[in-house]
């Protein structure tokens, strides 16, 4: 059956899928790890990562067009922007709602969404802009494949937020200090943790990594406008089909997510003709929702006991 | 609940007390009482003053004035389904929006491309999607809290993409009309109401339609939560695992909590149908789940009048603000018009005003706008020892 | 339960609730015969209705305010507000003495919030005089029917063309893309080549694809594959559609896309080193791409197929006007396709309340009638000549101008070749939505 496939369709066109949908599987997962420190450490799905997204674009191109920074250094103050706003949102809304129930906190955040995204279209419009990022539409080939400078930027990006992911946690005491946390709160207390630090540190972090997320999305030709944040959707999936608090799970996830998608992309024309136009577009749901009827806490997610 | 066990305890002694006279305070003094749904002469009073209300308000508001409540009711029908889900078996959900567009499109299909009449779509259109939900509930089983929402809320893109794809249902992208479907009972068209020699507009009929069906469906809603199947389902959102221990079926009981929810849904889908005469897929977004629950959370989770009263508020203040978005106080902070002062669109301040009012009510009241009411009246019925 | 202690009461709220609500109806009936009786009598003088209260003229814009859309919703109603400003301060407003007021409403390119909107805005203005995108267009049409209220579409589909609730202006999507391959095949030294689609997964790309599919035809050329992608596609989208048209070997592609997904799309042309000859259906183009690292690209490979003159072409008397108006009371908007739109959708709007003054009435069923009198109106060189009328009998304008890129230019384009126009574009039958 499979290589009844393969045999159809061109091998360059599948490695050419292969290579992008691991690309886009990178920009995916790079979400998803601002995503995951949160929920570790704090047990709250943050919807408004996305407009934490939104803002690190925005202020990316802010300090690059507007002031005139170098794109490397803007990207660094975008970064210690995010970080100050997720740190904030945190002071001002997440800490008084600790303990809520889950749907509770995911609502908040939600709310936190729409008025993040409106305030950043009054500051800057609607109207798409150039981000002003060095990379352009430079492309490397290798081989048979060619690869665009701002996907391997996207690469590069992600595997050193996991790198220094688990450098963090495995060595880092603070690092140390959120796993027992996530671990038992209570406990962690006791041994003179202060969860306080470790929620507002696992904040600005996943502030920190939206930035770089928001200004490898909006790289290309009038690519940053309103609707950056809106991957974050898809994002979902990839961070639920890896566990919602494993970094690891959260790449792997991402990868995953971004081959199925581009693969569906390639073949559904042809071999899934019944299932529509756009199919690929909903293929990560269905992926998704297919490993949890099997693994409902993911591929590394960890399994909640729960005591009676 | 705890209130209400003790007070049934002093039954036999407050019995005895006042001599064949009644208590001068609207005790609960038995199980009946407890069970009845308009106990007390206020309550009748109250109920006799929203039939007069409903009766009279088309006569006296403008056409567009009942448009509005029209459609606060269509979503009200929705956001008591949620409730029952979210408020009253505590599973949450992000699908509310999937479960709209089955049961209006399941509408549009039977009413208008298969002409049946609508005592029989608007019923077949809440049985599919109970049906529906049926098929989805068991997730419910298996997943929880976080998962379940990401779950519910993958329904929707799903469901997206089915509107569009199954074209010969759905009219695919450029959407479907209801017009054909028949909007009457018996000899009554609520398009041309004619009641004794008096017509009426279409508007004035479709506020009746709608809400006599808002009225029906929290009766039902009442009903269900009083029952053993609704103290079953507050079980299992207090602590599912405790509720199967005292020999709840915990299956049946999510399962059916979201075929429940998921059929007034489709039954709200199914009247945005016929009220707007047109279903188009960019209906059923995400952002029409998130309406729905900023509405139960805004009205009060688990309360049945929370909900008619949140689906009052997002939907109309939003109006009440856009036709008043060039009055002073709006004045410094909304660009009514291009070139005007301010910094914000219209759009923008209704959405920043959207998600403020979803996160303070969450972190200040999170039992939403019945609860205040509920206080008020606790304040007034324990007058003059109120504190 | 003890059932008559409450059901008299009930019965007599009922019986009286009954009674004033039949009353209120009547009321109605007879406060507005009494109004156009009273306005008989003073003569001459315009009957007061909803939305015009003998002085002001109320009209309803419903656009995107907030949300991605609004960067077409906010200049497009900049141009309305800019036309109806020049009406109301030079002409003294409709027919002289009537000024124009706007109530404009964010619809967020959301249907339901875009209904609310609408029954909000319906009853205290004349016509609904901008009503944004496609998809807006399709949820409301239904309620204008019934409530026999005229909207202005702003959206080029040409299902519009045979509604007789809708004011529409510009020619459809349909014919962009009839004169666009026309004009590649006869004169774009075209001849012979293989011509592709790359359409967006919705009606707007149906439309373009429509056009492509009946020009195809009458030329007598095989069409090579259509491609297509979804709403709000990202770049990684274009993986597969792009490798789809190079595996097929295309030389020309008909682009059907908004301007983000025009930038996503050709930045994957440029990374599969695909290079064919690429025409945009008009609402592919934004000024900004033209500043983007792509302006290289698109100056070799790029068209546009859209309507009129280069934006500040004074030579041509519309844009003389449209310039100097915008400079009056729109300083500080920047020159923009959709501001034009806007301006001469308020031209278009303008002329149809003239008419319904001439007739003398403002009423929802008066400009209806109006639009049905309303005969072909101009838009000096800016748009072709539309022959409004009885919605069967409209002709839409079917000549199309071909821009190419030009990043020195405010909105990036210059005029390649204008007024082109397929010898069978008029033969381009029109329906309705259901049909």
């Amino acid at each position: 059956m499979i290589a009844a496939v393969l045999a159809d369709i061109s091998q360059s066109d599948l490695l050419r899928s292969l290579v992008s949908g691991f690309a886009l599987g990178c920009k995916y997962a790079l979400v998803a790890l601002g995503f995951v420190i949160v929920f570790k450490a704090t047990g709250v799905i943050n919807f408004a990562q996305a407009s934490f997204v939104l803002v690190g674009g925005y202020l990316t191109f802010n300090a690059s067009e507007t002031w005139g920074l170098n794109f490397y250094l803007a990207l660094l103050v975008a970064m210690a922007g995010g970080a100050a706003i997720g740190m904030l949102l945190e002071a001002l809304v997440l800490r008084r709602m600790i303990g809520e129930a889950p749907f509770t906190l995911v609502m908040v955040t939600i709310g936190v969404l729409f008025i993040i995204d409106n305030v950043v279209t009054a500051i800057w419009g609607p109207d798409p802009k150039n981000l002003g990022d060095p990379w352009g539409l430079n492309v490397r080939t290798v081989g048979d494949v060619a690869i665009a400078d701002r996907d391997i930027w996207t690469i590069v990006f992600t595997s050193a937020v996991l790198g220094a992911f688990f450098l963090f946690f495995r060595y880092s005491s603070l690092g140390l200090a959120m796993r027992a946390t996530a671990l038992d709160q209570e406990a962690a207390m006791a041994q003179g943790i202060s969860a306080r630090v470790v929620y507002r540190v696992s904040w600005g972090i996943a502030g920190l990594v939206a930035a770089l997320a928001g200004a490898v999305l909006s790289a290309g030709s009038a690519a940053l406008g309103p609707t950056v944040g809106l991957i974050a959707l898809v994002a979902f999936p990839a961070m639920i089909l890896g566990g919602l608090d494993s970094p690891l799970g959260a790449v792997v996830g991402g990868v995953i997510i971004g081959i199925v998608q581009q693969m569906t992309a390639l073949l559904a024309p042809e071999y899934l003709e019944w299932a529509g136009q756009g199919f690929e577009l909903v293929s990560p749901y269905l992926v998704m929702i297919v490993i949890l009827l099997v693994r409902p806490y993911g591929l590394f997610g960890t399994k909640e006991v729960r005591r009676v | 609940m705890a209130a209400l066990s003790g007070l049934s305890g002093l039954t036999a002694f407050v019995r005895r007390a006042p001599a064949g006279g009644s208590p001068h305070r609207n005790l609960v003094l038995d199980y009946a009482d407890d069970l009845k749904l308009f106990r007390g002469p206020w309550r009748k009073l109250g109920l006799g003053l929203l039939i007069f209300l409903y009766l009279w308000a088309p006569g006296y508001f403008s056409n567009y004035v009942l448009g509005v409540l029209t459609i606060c009711g269509v979503y009200a029908v929705g956001v008591i389904g949620l409730n029952l889900l979210t408020g009253y078996a505590g599973q949450v959900s992000l699908g509310h929006a999937f479960f709209f567009g089955a049961g209006g499109y399941a509408a549009a299909y039977l009413g208008a491309q298969r002409d049946w009449p609508m005592l029989l779509f608007l019923p077949a259109a809440a049985l599919i999607g109970f049906v529906v939900g049926a098929v989805v509930g068991p997730f419910a089983l298996r997943l929880r809290g976080n998962y379940l929402v990401i779950v519910t809320l993958g329904l929707v893109f799903l469901g997206e993409h089915i509107w569009k794809t199954w074209d010969s249902v759905t009219g695919g992208g450029s959407g479907t009309s209801l017009r054909g479907a028949s909007v009457s009972i018996g000899g009554l068209d609520f398009r041309e109401l004619e009641i004794a020699g008096s017509s009426y507009e279409k508007e004035q009929g479709m506020f009746w339609l709608v809400w006599a069906i808002v009225a029906i469906v929290a009766l039902l809603a009442k009903n269900l939560v009083r029952s053993r199947a609704g103290r079953a389902m507050q079980a299992v959102r207090d602590r599912d695992l405790s509720a199967e221990v005292i020999g709840v079926n915990l299956a049946r009981y999510k399962v059916g909590a979201f075929a429940w929810s998921s059929a007034l849904a489709a039954l709200s889908g199914a009247l945005y149908g016929i009220v707007t005469n047109r279903l188009e897929t960019g209906i059923f977004t995400l952002f029409l789940s998130i309406t729905f629950v900023a509405m139960l959370i805004i009205g009060g989770v688990g309360t049945i009048f929370g909900s008619i009263l949140g689906a009052l508020l997002v939907s109309g203040g939003q109006q009440l603000i856009a036709r008043n978005s060039s009055a002073f106080v709006f004045d410094p902070i909304i660009i009514a018009s291009p070139g005007d002062s301010g910094f914000l669109s219209i759009g923008e301040f209704n959405n920043i005003l959207f998600g403020l009012f979803i996160v303070v009510f969450l972190m200040f009241e999170p039992r939403g706008l019945a609860a205040l009411w509920l206080r008020a009246k606790a304040w007034l019925l324990t007058w003059p020892f109120s504190y | 339960m003890k059932r008559h202690t409450w059901s008299r009461p009930l019965a007599l709220a009922l019986a009286l609730a009954l009674t004033a609500a039949a009353c209120g109806g009547d009321d109605d009936d007879s406060a507005e015969t009494d109004d156009s009786g009273t306005s008989a009598e003073t003569g001459g003088e315009l009957a007061t209705v909803p939305g015009f209260d003998g002085t002001t003229i109320k009209l309803g814009v419903i656009t995107p305010t907030s949300g991605p859309v609004a960067l077409i919703g906010e200049p497009l109603t900049a141009g309305n507000k800019a036309y109806f400003d020049y009406v109301n301060t030079e002409l003294g407003g409709i027919d002289g003495k009537y000024k124009i007021e706007l109530d404009i409403r964010d619809s967020g390119y959301d249907p339901t919030k875009a209904g609310q909107e609408y029954a909000s805005v319906k009853e205290n203005t004349v016509m609904i005089a901008q009503l944004l995108g496609t998809p807006i267009v399709n949820a409301i049409l239904e309620q204008l029917i019934d409530d026999e209220v005229v909207a202005a579409p702003a959206s080029l589909d040409s299902f519009w063309v045979r509604e007789p609730n809708l004011l529409p202006i510009g020619g459809p999507y349909q014919i962009q893309a009839i004169n666009a391959l026309n004009w590649y095949v006869t004169e774009g030294e075209g001849e012979g080549k293989k011509v592709c689609s790359l359409i967006q997964d919705d009606p707007y790309g149906e439309a373009g694809q429509a056009g492509l599919d009946f020009a195809a035809e009458e030329l007598e050329i095989q069409l090579g594959v259509t491609a297509r992608f979804p709403v709000g596609a990202t770049a990684d989208a274009f993986t597969a559609p792009i490798g789809q048209l190079q595996g097929d070997g295309c030389e020309m592609v008909f682009l059907v896309s908004t301007p983000s997904a025009t930038g996503a799309a050709l930045g994957e042309a440029v990374k599969a080193q695909f290079a064919p000859q690429w025409i945009g259906q008009s609402p592919s183009w934004i000024g900004a791409l033209g500043a983007s690292p792509l302006a290289p690209y698109l100056q070799a490979n790029f068209l546009v197929a859209s309507e009129g003159v280069e934006y500040g072409d004074t030579s041509v008397e519309g844009m003389a006007e449209l310039v100097r108006i915008k400079d009056t009371y729109a300083a500080s908007q920047q020159p923009d396709v959709y501001f034009n739109f806007g301006y001469l959708q308020a031209k278009a709007v303008t002329a149809l309340l003239e008419k319904a003054v001439e007739l003398s009435d403002l009423s929802h069923e008066g400009v209806l009638r109006a639009l049905e009198e309303l005969e072909t109106l101009t838009f000096d060189g800016l748009s072709g000549d539309y022959t409004y009328g009885p919605a069967d009998e409209r002709v839409p304008p079917t000549k199309s101008t071909i821009f190419k890129v030009d990043p020195a230019n405010p909105t990036g384009l210059s005029l390649l070749e204008r007024d082109i126009e397929a010898p069978f574009a008029k033969d381009f039958e029109f329906t309705r939505v259901d049909e």
